[in-house]
C-alpha cells in the first residue's frame, strides 16, 4: 500500500507516524505513573515500546516512499524547526525504539518495577522526541528531560549513589554549557552567515556540552561510573541513542563558514577518546567496567566522523551510530542476563561460565565481534565507510580508528575468554536462555546481519541525510513541511552545483 | 547457460556450500536446538564435498581454456562517495588449485573429526567453527577485491582463535587462544591500512585495478611507491598469521586445540594464509624491492630460529609447530626471491605432509608399539648422529637460547606488553580514584 503512495501522500503521513512513536511510550509512562499496570509492568512496557517501534518503522518506510526532503512543522527558529524529520531521524527512530523494546523484553523481573518502567518509557519518549526536532530550545528542554529519569533511576538503585552523583555533576555542567551556548547561537546564528564573537563562543559552549554528554575525554568519567553503578537498562538508555551526537549534528554541522573549528577540536578529542576507551576496556576488572569502556570508545568514533566535509564522511559516522548502538545494546543485554543469574562477574580470573549458559556465550561473542566489525554485519560496512571517509581527509584519524578497532577486538575476546573460559564449578547451576531473552537477542543480531548483507538502502538514506545536513547553510534548501519552511523552493537531492565549493562525489574534484 | 555463466555458478558454489552448512548448523545451535552429531557431520561434510566437487570442475574448465582467469562480478555491495565496495571473485591458476586442496583437506578433517570428537561436549561447536573456517578460507582465496579478502581473513582468524581455546575449561588453552588473537589483531592493522590505501589509490578495492589478474604473470598498475607501501603493509599482515619473529610465540601454544583443527590450521591452511595473500599480490611485490627484502630477512631469520628452537622441544606437537614455522618461513623467502610456482607447490606439499603428521601425532606411541610388535623388538637406531663440530661452550649457549625460544617472548613481554599493560592499569586506577573523589566516597560505589 505504501509502495503505491505518491511522495506527497507519504510525506503527509510521516508526521502522524512520528507523533505516534513519541506518544506511545509517553502514554505508557503516564499509565505506569497512575499505577494502572502495577501487576503487569512488563506487559505495559512491551506494548508501549512495540507501538513506538511500529510507528517508527512506519516513519522510515514513509520516508523512503517520499521525495527525500525533510518534513518540518512549526515556525523556524535558530536554524531549526520544532519538528524536523529528515533521513537521519528516519534512521534513528526505529533504531532507538528497537533498542528500547529489546531492553524491556530482556530486563530481569527485579529491574522492571513500575517506577522503573515509568522512567524508562519517559526517557524513551523524550529521546524519540529529541531526534524529531532541530529547534534549539526544544533540544535543550528534551536534553534535560532525557537526563532526569536516568539520574532518578540511578539514584534509586541500591549502591548507585556514586554513579548518580558523578552523572549529575557532568550532566549539570553540560546542561549549563548547552543552555548558554544555544542562547548565544540563537542571538548570532552561524547557519546562514558567518557568525561573530557571540556565535563563536556559543559554538564552543555547545561543543563542550556535546563532549560532556558523549563522554569525550576529559569529560568521560560519568560513562564508566554509570555503567558500574546504574541498572543496565538505565546505562544503555542513557548512552546508546547518543543524544550528544544528535545535538552536534543539529547545532554544529552545516555552518556557513564550513566546518566549525569547535567541531574539528571535538573530532580530535573524540579520536583520542576512542583509542583511550578501547585501551581502558583491555584492563577492566569486571564486566560492567568493560562494557562502559567499550561503549565509551564506540560512541566517540561516531563523534569523530562528524567533522567531515563530504556526505561520505558523515555517512560513516551515521552508519556507526546505528550499528554500534545495536551491537553494544546486544552485549549489554547478554551481560544483564548473565548478572541476573550469577551476580557481578569479575574479569581478573577465568570464570568458567560457558557450560552454565552456552547460548549467552554465543550471543556475547557475536555481538562483541559485531561491535568491532564482524564481516557480514552492518558494523563491517559502517567501519569500512568510516575508515575510508576519515582517512581520505586525515591519515592519523583513519589510523586511530583502526587502532581503536584492534584494541576493542582484543578487549572483547579477552572478556569473552575470561567470562566463559576456565573450569566451571561442579555444582554450578545450569541456566537455559529464556525465550524473552533469546528472541530479542536473535532479532537484534539478525538485524545487524540483514543490514550488513544488504546495506544499500540504509547507506543511501543516510548519505542523503548527510548531504542535506551539509547543505543546510545553503539558503535554497530547507525541505517542505507544514510551517513557514514549506514555502521554500524544492531542490533535487545530489544536484551539487558545479562551483568549486560543491560537495565532490568523486576524487579529484576540487573541494571547499 | 554460457560457459561464463556456468563457471560463475561453480565459483559461487565453492563459497555458498560451506556457508550454507555454517548457517544450517550454527543458527539452530545458537538458539539451543543443535542438530545431532550425524546430521552435523553430514551437513558440514556435504558443504565441503559440494565445494570440493565444484572446485574440481572449475579446475577442469580452467585447464581446458589454458588457465585464462575468470573474474566473477557479483555486483556492488554498497557504494558511497568515491568508495565502491564490490564483490568480485577470481578463478585462476592460483585460487582454484588452492580451493581444491583446502576444501579437500577440510573434507578429510571433517571425516576424521567425526570419530575423533565423538560425544565430545563441544562437538557441534567444533563443526560450526570448521564450517566458518572453510567459508572464510574460500572467501579469502577466491577474493577479487581487498574487501572480500579481508572478510575471509577475519573469519579465518576468529575461527582459529576459538578452536585454539576449544577446551574452554583448560586455562592454558584459553591463554593460548588469547595470545593468538592478540597477535592476529595487531597484524590486522597492516591489512586494514592496506585496504584503505588501495581504496585511496585506485578508488575501489578491486585487484583488477591494482594489477592485471593473470597469475603468475600479473602486471602492476599502480606506481612503484604505492606498490611498495601496500606490499609492506601486506607483509606486516602476513607476519602474524605465518608466525614470523617477533610474532611467533602463539604457534606452539596453538596446539592446545583439538588435533584435527591443529592439523588443518597450523599444519596446513591458516599458517599459509599470509603466504597466499602475498602470492595473490605478487605483481605488487615485483615492484616493491623493500618489501621483498623484508620478506627474505624476516623469513630467513625465522627459519633459523624455528629450526634451532624446534630441535630442543620435548613434545611432538611443539616440534611439529616449529617445523611448520620453519617451512612457512622458507615459503616467504621464496616469495621474496620473486618465485611464484615453487612457493605454491611448497605450500601444498608442506600442508599435506604436515597435516598428516599432526593428525597421527596423538597415536605416535601406539604406532611405535605396533611397529615394535611387528618387528618383534626394538627397531634399532634411526641413523647415526653426526658429531657436532661446534665447541662445547657454543653448543651449550645455543642450547640455552633454543630452550628459551630465542628469548623472543621474554623481550616482547618486557619491552612492549608489560609496559603498555602497566600504563593502562595506572590509567584505569586513576579513573577509579577520580570517580571516587567526585562522588566524595572514598569507599567506592556499588561494586
Amino acid at each position: 500500500m505504501i509502495a503505491n503512495m505518491s511522495p506527497e501522500t507519504a510525506g503527509s503521513w510521516i508526521l502522524p507516524a512520528a507523533l505516534a512513536a513519541v506518544a506511545a511510550p509517553l502514554f505508557g509512562s503516564l499509565l505506569a505513573a497512575l499505577g494502572v499496570a502495577r501487576r503487569v509492568p512488563r506487559r505495559l512496557a512491551v506494548t508501549s515500546a512495540s507501538i513506538a517501534l511500529a510507528a517508527a518503522v512506519a516513519v522510515t518506510v514513509l520516508w523512503q516512499a517520499g521525495d527525500g526532503r525533510a518534513v518540518t512543522f512549526g515556525e523556524k527558529f535558530g536554524g531549526g524547526w520544532p519538528i524536523h524529520i529528515d533521513g537521519l531521524t528516519a534512521a534513528l527512530l526505529p533504531s532507538i525504539a528497537f533498542i528500547q523494546l529489546a531492553i524491556v523484553l530482556v530486563a530481569p523481573r527485579r529491574d522492571l518495577e513500575e517506577e522503573m518502567v515509568m522512567r524508562t518509557l519517559l526517557c524513551t519518549a523524550a529521546t524519540l522526541a529529541l531526534v524529531c526536532t532541530s529547534h534549539p530550545g526544544l533540544l535543550v528542554l528534551l536534553w534535560i528531560v532525557t537526563a532526569v529519569p536516568i539520574w532518578l533511576s540511578t539514584k534509586a538503585t541500591p549502591g548507585g549513589r556514586t554513579a548518580a552523583r558523578v552523572f549529575s555533576i557532568y550532566l549539570a555542567f553540560g546542561t549549563v554549557c548547552l543552555t548558554a551556548g544555544v542562547a548565544m547561537l540563537v542571538a548570532d546564528p552561524p547557519w546562514e552567515r558567518s557568525s561573530g564573537l557571540l556565535g563563536v563562543v556559543g559554538g564552543w559552549l555547545v561543543a563542550v556540552a556535546v563532549m560532556t554528554r558523549e563522554g569525550i575525554f576529559p569529560f568521560h568519567s560519568w560513562y564508566l561510573a554509570l555503567f558500574s553503578g546504574a541498572p543496565m537498562s538505565t546505562a544503555l538508555t542513557a548512552t546508546m541513542p547518543q543524544v550528544g551526537a544528535y545535538t552536534a549534528v543539529r547545532l554544529l554541522v552545516g555552518h556557513a563558514d564550513g566546518v566549525a573549528s569547535e567541531l574539528e577540536v571535538l573530532s580530535q578529542a573524540a579520536l583520542v577518546t576512542t583509542v583511550y576507551g578501547a585501551a581502558l576496556a583491555l584492563v577492566q576488572r569486571d564486566l560492567r567496567g568493560f562494557i562502559g569502556a567499550l561503549s565509551l570508545s564506540q560512541s566517540a568514533v561516531v563523534l569523530a566522523g562528524l567533522s567531515g566535509t563530504l556526505p561520505m564522511e558523515l555517512n560513516g559516522a551515521f552508519c556507526l551510530w546505528l550499528s554500534s548502538g545495536v551491537a553494544i545494546t546486544g552485549i549489554g543485554l547478554v551481560i544483564w542476563a548473565l548478572e541476573s543469574r550469577a551476580g557481578p562477574i569479575p574479569l581478573d580470573s577465568l570464570q568458567g561460565r560457558f557450560w552454565d549458559a552456552p547460548a549467552l556465550a554465543g550471543f556475547f561473542l557475536l555481538f562483541g565481534m559485531a561491535t568491532i566489525g564482524l564481516p557480514g554485519t552492518f558494523s563491517f560496512v559502517a567501519g569500512d565507510i568510516m575508515v575510508s571517509g576519515t582517512l581520505d581527509d586525515q591519515l592519523h584519524a583513519g589510523l586511530m580508528v583502526i587502532v581503536s578497532t584492534v584494541l576493542s577486538g582484543i578487549a572483547v575476546m579477552r572478556c569473552w575468554f575470561h567470562v566463559f573460559g576456565g573450569p566451571s564449578a561442579v555444582d554450578s547451576p545450569r541456566h537455559a536462555i529464556l525465550r524473552r531473552e533469546k528472541v530479542p537477542m536473535t532479532v537484534l543480531f539478525l538485524a545487524l546481519v540483514a543490514a550488513g548483507l544488504n546495506p544499500r538502502p540504509i547507506v543511501l538514506m543516510l548519505e542523503r541525510a548527510a548531504a542535506q545536513i551539509l547543505q543546510r547553510s545553503r539558503p535554497e534548501d530547507h525541505g517542505h513541511g507544514h510551517g513557514a519552511a514549506a514555502e521554500h523552493p524544492r531542490i533535487p537531492l545530489f544536484s551539487f552545483p558545479p562551483d568549486p565549493c560543491g560537495f565532490p562525489e568523486k576524487k579529484g574534484m576540487p573541494r571547499c | 547457460m554460457t560457459s561464463h555463466g556456468l563457471l560463475a555458478l561453480l565459483v559461487i558454489c565453492q563459497l555458498a556450500a560451506p556457508a550454507f552448512a555454517l548457517v544450517a548448523v550454527g543458527l539452530p545451535a545458537l538458539v539451543g536446538r543443535a542438530p545431532s552429531e550425524t546430521l552435523t557431520r553430514r551437513f558440514v561434510g556435504g558443504g565441503f564435498g559440494a565445494a570440493f566437487v565444484a572446485a574440481l570442475l572449475t579446475l577442469a574448465a580452467l585447464a581446458v581454456r589454458g588457465f585464462r582467469p575468470e573474474v566473477v562480478h557479483l555486483g556492488s555491495w554498497f557504494s558511497v562517495g568515491h568508495h565502491d565496495a564490490t564483490i568480485e571473485l577470481v578463478a585462476d591458476a592460483l585460487s582454484v588449485p588452492y580451493v581444491c586442496f583446502s576444501t579437500g583437506l577440510c573434507l578429510l578433517v571433517n571425516l576424521f573429526a567425526g570419530k575423533y570428537l565423538h560425544r565430545e561436549p563441544g562437538f557441534t561447536r567444533f563443526f560450526v567453527l570448521l564450517a566458518l573456517f572453510g567459508t572464510g578460507m574460500n572467501l579469502m582465496v577466491l577474493a577479487g577485491s581487498i574487501d572480500v579478502l579481508f572478510a575471509g581473513w577475519e573469519f579465518v582468524g576468529i575461527s582459529s582463535t576459538l578452536l585454539i581455546g576449544f577446551f574452554l575449561e583448560r586455562g592454558n588453552a584459553v591463554r593460548a587462544a588469547l595470545r593468538a588473537f592478540t597477535t592476529y589483531r595487531v597484524c590486522d592493522v597492516g591489512l586494514l591500512t592496506a585496504s584503505v590505501v588501495i581504496h585511496r589509490a585506485v578508488g575501489s578495492g578491486d585487484f583488477e585495478r591494482l594489477f592485471g589478474i593473470d597469475w603468475p604473470n600479473g602486471t602492476c598498475l599502480v606506481p612503484a611507491t604505492t606498490a611498495t607501501v601496500i606490499s609492506l603493509l601486506l607483509v606486516f599482515a602476513a607476519l602474524g598469521k605465518t608466525a614470523q619473529v617477533p610474532f611467533s610465540g602463539w604457534l606452539p601454544r596453538a596446539m592446545e586445540g583439538p588435533t584435527p583443527s591443529s592439523a588443518i590450521f597450523y599444519g596446513a591452511l591458516s599458517i599459509h594464509a599470509g603466504a597466499y595473500v602475498l602470492l595473490r599480490c605478487e605483481a605488487l611485490l615485483e615492484q616493491a624491492f623493500l618489501a621483498r627484502a623484508a620478506l627474505i630477512v624476516i623469513g630467513a631469520g625465522t627459519a633459523v630460529h624455528a629450526s634451532l628452537v624446534g630441535r630442543v622441544q620435548t613434545d611432538l606437537k611443539s616440534m611439529l609447530a616449529y617445523a611448520s614455522m620453519a617451512q612457512a618461513s622458507l615459503i616467504l623467502v621464496e616469495i621474496g626471491l620473486g618465485w611464484r610456482v615453487i612457493p605454491l607447490v611448497h605450500v601444498i606439499s608442506h600442508a599435506v605432509l604436515r597435516s598428516l603428521q599432526i593428525l597421527r601425532s596423538p597415536s605416535a606411541l601406539h604406532d611405535r608399539h605396533e611397529l615394535e610388535a611387528a618387528l618383534g623388538g626394538h627397531p634399532g637406531s634411526a641413523g647415526g648422529q653426526r658429531r657436532s663440530w661446534l665447541p662445547a661452550r657454543w653448543e651449550a649457549a645455543l642450547y640455552r637460547i633454543a630452550i628459551e625460544r630465542g628469548y623472543e617472548e621474554m623481550l616482547v613481554g618486557d619491552l612492549v606488553v608489560r609496559p603498555i599493560h602497566r600504563l593502562l592499569e595506572r590509567a584505569a586506577a586513576a579513573e577509579r580514584r577520580w570517580i571516587e573523589w567526585l562522588a566524595g566516597d572514598r569507599a567506592g560505589g556499588r561494586r
